[in-house]
C-alpha cells in the first residue's frame, strides 16, 4: 500500500493521495542522542524569508496554522500536520529536518523514517538508517515542494554543522554580512506585518536579536545564531515595532556577546547618549539593540575611552577634585576594587592540596584528616580552627641543626580549616607520592603530610658546605610540597648526570648519589669561598629523575 | 640589539595607572592631578615632574608615621610619565570606585592625591611585628597601586563563622570594615629559640577581603635604602 521511497525519489502528492490534510511523521532515534525535528517553510528562492514558518518546538505552528507541530505520537518521534491548500502562496517548500541536539553524529542513528499519512493510511515512507550518514549533525529528511503542484521528495542530505548550518543554508545568501543571522535580514518589510498581527499564538519574535522569549523553553533556541543571552521577560507587544527595526544586525556569533540589555529596552530607538566618553565606574546606559557600534562598552574597552576631550564628558559624573585631561580609562577588568583583585581570588577546590598560584599552597585539613607538618614560619594565613604545635625534626634533625647551624623546625598543623603556606615567594610544587620515594634537599621541604614516612639522611663529602648535605627521604602515600627558587629543571638520570649540590632540589629515591670529586668548579665569584665545590653524580635505572633549581643556596 | 629590546618599550597610555610588566607601575601624570608615592620608589620619569619629599599634607595626615628619616610618602606633580617600582615586588593596580581599602604601609606604592587617606597603627600588634605595623586607609574614587612580594591571594573573610588569621608579615591589604584583633596561636614551646613575630597573627572577622602575599618578607626596602 504505502510506497517505499529511496533517497532522491520524488512524487506528486496528488499521485500519492487525493487528500491535502496530511500527517507527516518522523521517527529517528539513536543511542544517547536527542533530536530536534523541525520544518522550514521556504520561499521560491529556498530562503527562510519569513521566520514564522520555521516550525519547531518553540514555535509549534505557523500563523494561519497550515503547519502544526503535533509532538510524538503513533510511534513517531515527531509529527506534523500539514494542510497543503492553506499554505500561503509565498511558501514554496517545506523542508523537514532533524538535528542532533548536543554531542553526536548522524552515523549513530538507528533505523528511522519519514512518512506521510493521509486519512489514517500511510501513503509514503522514506526509511533511512545511520549507515547512510557519517559525521553529519543535521539531516534534511524530506521536502514538500511546489512545482505546479505540491510534490514530496525524499532527500536524506546531511549537514555537518547542525542546525546552524541548516539555517545558513536556508538564509545564507542574504546573510553574507551577518553569516550567523539569517533571520533578521529575512524579515523584509514587505513580509513582516506588525507584531500584533503576528501573534495569535505566543509567537516568539524571531526577528528580534535577543533569544526568543519562549514561554516554554526546553532549550532557549541558541540554534538561531542569536546571542545566547538569557531570555528577557516577554516584551510587551506595544513595544514591538514593525519589521524595519527588527532587521537589526546581530553581533556575529563567536564574537563578544553584547551585554543583555534589560527587557524594556526599546527596539529601534535611536541612541540617546553617545556611546563613547564613558566615565569609569559609570554604568553604561542600556544600549538599544541594533544600534551597537563595534567595540561597545561592555566589550573590552580599548584606548579611546581614556582619551576623551574633557568637554565630552557629561558634567557631574566625575568625582570632585579629579582633574581632567589625563587618561581615566578603566582597566580591562573594569573599575572597582573587586574587579582589580579578581585575578587573585582564592581558588576553591575539593582537594586537600590546592596551589593558589605558583607561590602559595593551600591545604584543607578537613580533607583526609591527617595533620600536616610544615616548616615553621611558612604559614601566611589560615581560616578555621587550626592548632599549630611544635614538632622537632627528631634526633636526625638535631644533627642537621648542629651541622648546619640552622635546625629545621617543623610545626604540626592539625584541626579543621584551611592553611595557606608560602615562603619567600619561592615557587611551590606539590609532589604526590603513591608508594614511591623521593629525596628532597632539607632546605627545600616546605610541608608534607604526616602520613608520609620521612627520615633525614646525610650525604658527606669534602667540600660540601657545612660538611654534609642533608636530605629528607619521603616514602609512602601523601604529598610533599617542595619549594624552589625560580623555575626548576627536571632531568632524567643518565650515566652522566651531575648536579651542583647547592642547586639540586630533589631526586627520585631509587637513584644512587655519588660524590663526584673529579669534577670541580672554581667559584671565584664568591669571595671568601674555598673556590671549590662538589658535584653530585646520580646513577639509576631509566625513569629516575632529578630536580635542579636555578639558584645556588 | 634594538630589536630584542623593542619588546620592552612602553605601551600606549590608556589609563592613569598601568602595569609595565609585573613589577613596574606606569603613571600618566598631568597638572593638577597630584600623586602620592613611596619615597624612593621612582625608577624613571619622562616629562616635567616635580617631587616634594616632605609635603605638608603628609605631615598633617600622617604625622605619627614620619620618623627621623622623613615622611615615607612624597608628593609628585607635573606632566609626563612616571615609572615606579619597589625592588621587584609585584605591583597591583586598583581603580577604586567609591571603595575603601586598608593597605599595609610597606605595601603602598602610589595613590591619587585626591583620595581620602589616613594612617593608623594597627592596634595591639605593632609592638610585636618587627618595625611596627602602620596601615594606610584609602577611600574614594581613583587609583591606587599596591605591592606584593610574589603573586598575592585574595580571600573572602566572610566565609563561615571562623575568623581568618594572617601572619602580619604577609599581610598586604584588607577591607577597613573588618574587625581586627591580635591572636597568639602558637604554643609556648614553639617560641623557644624564636624571636620573630611569627607566633602572632591578626584575626579578621566580618564581611570583606584580605590580601596576602606569599612571602613573609615585610622589610621596608625603600626605607632601608634611605
Amino acid at each position: 500500500m504505502a510506497r517505499e521511497f529511496q533517497r532522491g525519489h520524488k512524487a506528486k502528492i496528488s499521485d500519492l493521495t487525493p487528500g491535502t490534510d496530511l500527517y507527516v511523521g518522523v521517527q529517528i532515534a539513536g543511542q544517547g542522542l536527542t533530536f530536534d525535528i523541525s520544518c522550514f517553510g521556504l520561499d521560491a528562492n529556498e530562503q527562510l524569508s519569513d521566520d514564522r514558518y520555521f516550525i519547531f518546538f518553540n514555535q509549534p505552528k505557523s500563523p494561519e496554522e497550515s503547519i502544526q507541530l503535533l509532538g510524538a505520537q503513533a510511534g513517531d518521534t515527531e509529527s506534523f500536520r500539514v494542510t497543503l491548500d492553506r499554505i500561503p502562496a509565498n511558501i514554496h517548500k517545506l523542508s523537514f529536518t532533524a538535528t542532533v541536539d548536543g554531542a553526536g553524529q548522524m552515523s549513530q542513528v538507528g533505523p528511522g523514517y519519514i512518512r506521510i499519512v493521509a486519512g489514517g493510511e500511510e501513503v509514503v515512507r522514506y526509511a533511512f538508517n545511520g549507515s547512510e550518514f557519517t559525521t553529519e549533525r543535521a539531516v534534511m529528511l524530506g521536502d514538500f515542494y511546489l512545482k505546479d503542484v505540491w510534490r514530496f521528495a525524499a532527500v536524506g542530505q546531511g549537514f555537518d554543522g547542525g542546525l546552524d548550518a541548516l539555517l545558513k543554508n536556508f538564509g545564507g545568501e542574504v546573510a553574507e554580512e551577518e553569516p550567523a543571522a539569517p533571520q533578521p535580514q529575512a524579515a523584509a518589510p514587505s513580509f513582516a506585518p506588525p507584531a500584533q498581527a503576528a501573534a495569535p499564538a505566543p509567537a516568539p519574535s524571531f526577528g528580534a536579536p535577543p533569544a526568543p522569549q519562549a514561554p516554554q523553553p526546553p532549550q532557549p533556541a541558541p540554534s538561531f545564531g542569536a546571542p545566547p543571552a538569557p531570555a528577557p521577560p516577554p516584551t510587551p507587544q506595544q513595544q514591538m515595532h514593525a519589521a524595519p527595526t527588527m532587521a537589526a544586525p546581530l553581533a556575529p556569533q563567536g564574537g563578544t556577546v553584547p551585554p543583555p540589555a534589560p527587557a524594556p529596552a526599546p527596539y529601534g530607538q535611536p541612541p540617546q547618549q553617545p556611546q563613547f566618553g564613558q566615565i569609569p565606574g559609570q554604568v553604561p546606559p542600556a544600549a538599544p539593540y541594533g544600534q551597537q557600534p563595534p567595540g561597545q562598552y561592555g566589550q573590552q574597552a580599548p584606548a579611546p575611552y581614556g582619551q576623551q576631550p574633557p568637554g565630552m564628558q557629561p558634567p557631574g559624573m566625575q568625582p570632585p577634585g579629579m582633574p581632567q585631561g589625563v587618561p581615566q580609562g578603566v582597566p580591562q577588568a573594569g573599575a572597582g576594587l573587586q574587579a582589580a583583585l579578581q585575578p587573585y581570588k582564592e581558588t576553591p577546590t575539593g582537594q586537600r592540596w590546592t596551589p593558589q598560584n605558583q607561590q602559595l599552597m593551600r591545604v584543607d585539613l578537613t580533607m583526609g584528616g591527617t595533620p600536616v607538618l610544615a616548616r615553621q614560619g611558612s604559614m601566611v594565613m589560615y581560616q578555621g580552627k587550626v592548632d599549630f604545635g611544635y614538632k622537632g625534626a627528631g634526633f636526625a634533625g638535631r644533627i642537621v641543626g648542629n651541622a648546619t647551624g640552622q635546625e629545621m623546625q617543623l610545626m604540626r598543623c592539625s584541626g579543621r580549616g584551611q592553611v595557606f603556606l608560602a615562603e619567600d615567594g619561592s615557587h611551590l610544587h606539590a609532589i604526590e607520592l603513591q608508594g614511591d620515594g623521593i629525596c628532597v634537599s632539607a632546605e627545600n621541604v616546605l610541608a608534607f603530610d604526616e602520613s608520609l614516612q620521612h627520615e633525614v639522611r646525610r650525604i658527606e663529602g669534602h667540600g660540601i658546605p657545612g660538611g654534609a648535605l642533608f636530605t629528607m627521604q619521603f616514602q609512602g602515600t601523601g604529598t610533599v610540597i617542595v619549594k624552589t627558587h625560580g623555575v626548576p629543571v627536571v632531568l632524567p638520570v643518565t650515566p652522566t648526570t651531575f648536579a651542583d649540590c647547592n642547586a639540586v632540589v630533589a631526586w627520585s629515591a631509587a637513584s644512587q648519589v655519588i660524590i663526584s670529586s673529579q669534577v670541580r668548579l672554581r667559584r671565584n665569584a664568591y669571595p671568601g669561598h674555598s673556590g671549590e665545590t662538589v658535584n653530585l653524580q646520580f646513577r639509576g635505572a631509566p625513569g629516575n629523575f632529578i630536580v635542579v633549581q636555578p639558584y645556588e643556596v | 640589539m634594538n630589536q630584542q629590546l623593542a619588546g620592552y618599550a612602553p605601551t600606549p597610555v590608556t589609563a592613569r595607572m598601568e602595569n609595565h610588566g609585573r613589577t613596574m607601575l606606569k603613571v600618566a601624570m598631568a597638572t593638577g592631578q597630584d600623586l602620592y608615592a613611596r619615597t624612593g620608589s621612582m625608577v624613571a620619569y619622562e616629562g616635567f615632574i616635580q617631587y616634594e619629599p616632605n609635603p605638608p599634607a603628609v605631615r598633617q595626615i600622617a604625622s605619627q608615621w614620619i620618623t627621623g628619616e622623613g615622611a615615607p610618602i612624597m608628593k609628585c606633580s607635573g606632566d609626563g610619565l612616571l615609572y615606579l617600582a619597589d625592588y621587584g615586588a609585584d605591583v597591583i593596580v586598583i581603580n577604586l570606585n567609591n571603595d575603601s581599602l586598608s593597605v599595609n604601609g610597606t605595601n603602598v606604592l602610589a595613590f591619587d592625591g585626591h583620595l581620602t587617606w589616613g594612617v593608623e597603627r594597627v592596634k595591639g600588634l605593632a609592638k610585636f611585628a618587627g618595625q611596627g605595623l602602620w596601615n594606610v586607609c584609602i577611600s574614594g574614587t581613583g587609583w591606587v597601586a599596591i605591592t606584593s612580594r610574589g603573586t598575592p591571594i585574595v580571600v573572602d573573610c566572610g566565609r563561615g563563622e571562623d575568623e581568618t588569621y594572617v601572619d602580619p608579615d604577609a599581610l598586604v591589604a584588607w577591607s577597613p570594615n573588618l574587625k581586627v584583633k591580635g591572636k597568639r596561636s602558637f604554643k609556648a614551646s614553639s617560641l623557644i629559640g624564636r624571636g620573630s613575630g611569627e607566633a602572632y597573627q591578626m584575626a579578621f572577622s566580618g564581611q570583606g577581603i584580605v590580601v596576602v602575599q606569599p612571602s613573609e618578607d615585610s622589610t621596608d626596602r625603600l626605607r632601608v635604602r634611605n
